[in-house]
């Protein structure tokens, strides 16, 4: 029992920890702060990478574009893809196109989902196969509803028009949309909504007064999720519109192929001009967003 | 205020499972009245009927001698305090305790006094501004039950109101609770599983098992004299002690025997035996307390060795060994403390001594 005792002891557990865990040192240096960080770049920068070669590429000469594949503009910069963007193809119709379809389309979708998920959960609404039924839609690729869905919008006479397109988009993001609500409406205590209702609220005003204040950033992501879907749409704003007036931007980019071949350079800008709303309204919302993803994961 | 009365009420779920059985009985004005059960006994559904929150099999619910059965939950001015208080997460505590009074549309000036005078009487006034995930598990009981007497309901339905809290705090709001609602004056109907709470705080009490009202009383009527067996081995702590025995006829005597005890009926259990025509099997039942033991010898006793011996200061519970690895606890003054392995001398308290039909459960002499 002396100090030479307690050092060697000390010695000993340390060595044994050393010989036993060399992949707890692997771990270490990997998801260390130094680790992590490099991990975070390389994750970052290969998703980067694409959006800074369309900006690049944007701001090349179109010559250059033709000769040269590196990453970064070598001869001198030009606005001149820009200016061609807005003016050889009509970009702004598109982009406001896209933003009136995506815009009504999740607020459609909200307006739908949240009483239908809300009656599925307390109601017990459709059984066990409305919510299977919603979940399967989903699950669906939407190229198989194609042809159905245009023979029905034409029939009712919304064939290239931003109705008809949005109506679309309200359809085929209401399974996302119920199914991200879902986990947020089920977490609210039934107690909760039993105290309104015997406070006097009816159930509309519960859901309204009660439900929707404490489900609102659920509300909130899955609105922005929503809208990045149909604003991305490609294949039913394909199938469906077919005119300026109602082309949305994904469609709209598919215009910059000349006589000469692609527009490399204008259709960048155009892209890029494409994604940075969509881009600030996640960054504005990413909070809510990743709360709302995970839980629709964990949950879901 | 009202009188709150069930008329041969039943709930059966799905066509099939009965959850409350043809249930009768009537809570007065201003009454504290406890429904009592095991978990999963019926008394959650007996209560989410009379809140509204349920529909009615069969059976009329009233209020005030009104029948109230196709009545909204809104419609019945009622209040209810749930079991996680079911609190509004959003809201401050004012907010929570003002809700019901904004849902009447009341003017801006009669819900701040009223929830001004609710936070004064449950010493909320500090916390009025605070937002109810902050606060304490007792802050929060007291919020809920802010809101719920803030708009002075007829009848205030508690759901295990306390049952969340902890130990030392669940005694105290016991008290707390009980003085409130006794200074409100208002009908309470008080669910819980708990016993200690039922018999501390209500005027009556109903006994729920399997759906079915076992029996109806004060604390003490029920205590002393319990319809059926599970009423005698559901209240009292330490439970009382159960043991088959027969009724055995000895010339002029009656004698109640077992394997491990034999004693003579008294006169007053045996005028009672006279009239008696049922089986002579019985289940005998006696609590602790009424158990007396002697290291010397009672007239009529009988002897057990000690199985174990529990001191608890002012008292001791003794556990005495039977046949068939049955334990008998007794319940005696602190200061008898018998070495396990003694053989010490019975004898039961014949006045609270009560016996059981085998096959029925119920109390031979118990007269509804």
């Amino acid at each position: 029992m002396n100090k030479n005792g307690t050092f060697d002891n000390h010695g000993e557990t340390e060595e044994i920890i050393t010989r036993k865990d060399f992949g707890y040192y692997l771990s270490h240096i990997l998801l260390g702060r130094g680790g992590r960080i490099v991990l975070l770049l390389i994750f970052t920068l290969s998703i980067l990478i694409p959006i800074i070669y369309i900006a690049s590429t944007s701001l090349k000469e179109p010559i250059e574009i033709r000769t040269s594949g590196a990453l970064f503009p070598t001869g001198p910069i030009t606005s001149i893809n820009w200016i061609k963007a807005f003016r050889n193809v009509p970009l702004v119709r598109y982009l406001f196109n896209s933003t009136v379809v995506a815009f009504f389309s999740t607020l459609l979708v909200l307006t739908i989902a949240i009483p239908t998920t809300y009656s599925i959960i307390r109601f017990k609404t459709g059984g066990w196969f409305l919510p299977a039924w919603i979940l399967g839609t989903y699950v669906m690729p939407p190229i198989v509803v194609s042809i159905p869905i245009f023979a029905m919008v034409k029939m009712v006479g919304l064939q290239n028009t931003l109705l008809g397109l949005l109506l679309v988009h309200t359809m085929a993001n209401m399974p996302i949309a119920v199914w991200l609500l879902d986990s947020y409406i089920r977490a609210i205590p039934k107690e909760l909504e039993q105290a309104a209702w015997i406070d006097g609220y009816s159930r509309w005003e519960t859901l309204l007064r009660v439900v929707f204040p404490l489900i609102r950033p659920g509300v909130l992501a899955t609105g922005v999720i929503c809208l990045i879907l149909s604003w991305n749409e490609f294949l039913f704003a394909l199938i469906l519109t077919y005119g300026v007036q109602s082309n949305t931007f994904p469609i709209g980019i598919s215009r910059y192929v000349g006589e000469h071949g692609l527009q490399f350079g204008e259709m960048s800008a155009a892209a890029l001009a494409g994604i940075v709303p969509i881009y600030l309204l996640v960054f504005l919302f990413s909070r809510n967003l990743v709360e709302g993803l995970t839980r629709g994961g964990v949950k879901g | 205020m009202a009188s709150v009365e069930l008329r041969n009420v039943w709930k059966i779920y799905g066509g099939k499972v009965q959850a409350v059985v043809d249930a009768c009985w009537k809570c007065n004005d201003g009454e504290f009245f406890s429904i009592l059960g095991p978990s999963g006994c019926g008394k959650s559904s007996t209560l989410r009927m009379i809140a509204g929150l349920e529909e009615i099999t069969r059976g009329e619910i009233l209020f005030d001698d009104v029948v109230v059965n196709k009545m909204p939950p809104s419609q019945r001015n009622i209040a209810m305090v749930f079991e996680n208080w079911a609190l509004y997460p959003n809201l401050t505590v004012y907010e929570n305790i003002a809700f019901p009074l904004r849902v009447r549309n009341l003017p801006e000036k009669e819900i701040d006094r009223r929830v001004k005078n609710a936070a004064e009487f449950l010493g909320l006034e500090n916390v009025l501004q605070m937002g109810v995930r902050r606060l304490s598990g007792g802050e929060m009981q007291r919020v809920s039950i802010g809101r719920a007497i803030v708009r002075e309901p007829q009848v205030l339905i508690m759901d295990e109101p306390i049952s969340h809290l902890d130990a030392g705090l669940r005694a105290r709001m016991r008290d707390e609770l009980k003085k409130q609602v006794e200074r409100l004056g208002v009908t309470t109907l008080y669910i819980t599983h708990d016993q200690v709470e039922s018999m501390a705080m209500a005027d009556r009490i109903a006994i729920m098992n399997l759906g079915r009202i076992q029996q109806v009383g004060t604390p003490l009527d029920i205590y002393y004299n319990p319809a059926n067996e599970f009423v005698a081995g559901f209240i009292g702590e330490p439970p009382m002690n159960f043991a088959a025995a027969e009724l055995l006829q000895e010339g002029d005597d009656f004698v109640i025997a077992s394997p491990s005890f034999r004693f003579k009926l008294d006169d007053i259990c045996k005028s009672n035996f006279l009239q008696y025509r049922g089986n002579s099997k019985l289940k005998l039942g006696v609590r602790p307390e009424d158990v007396c033991v002697s290291l010397t010898p009672l007239p009529n006793c009988f002897e057990l060795p000690v199985d174990f011996v529990e001191p608890q200061g002012d008292r001791t519970i003794i556990s005495l060994q039977m046949d068939k690895d049955q334990t008998f606890l007794a319940q005696v003054l602190g200061n008898l403390r018998p070495p396990v392995g003694q053989m010490v001398y019975v004898r039961f308290d014949q006045r609270h001594t009560h016996f059981f039909d085998v096959d029925s459960g119920e109390n031979i002499f118990y007269n509804r």
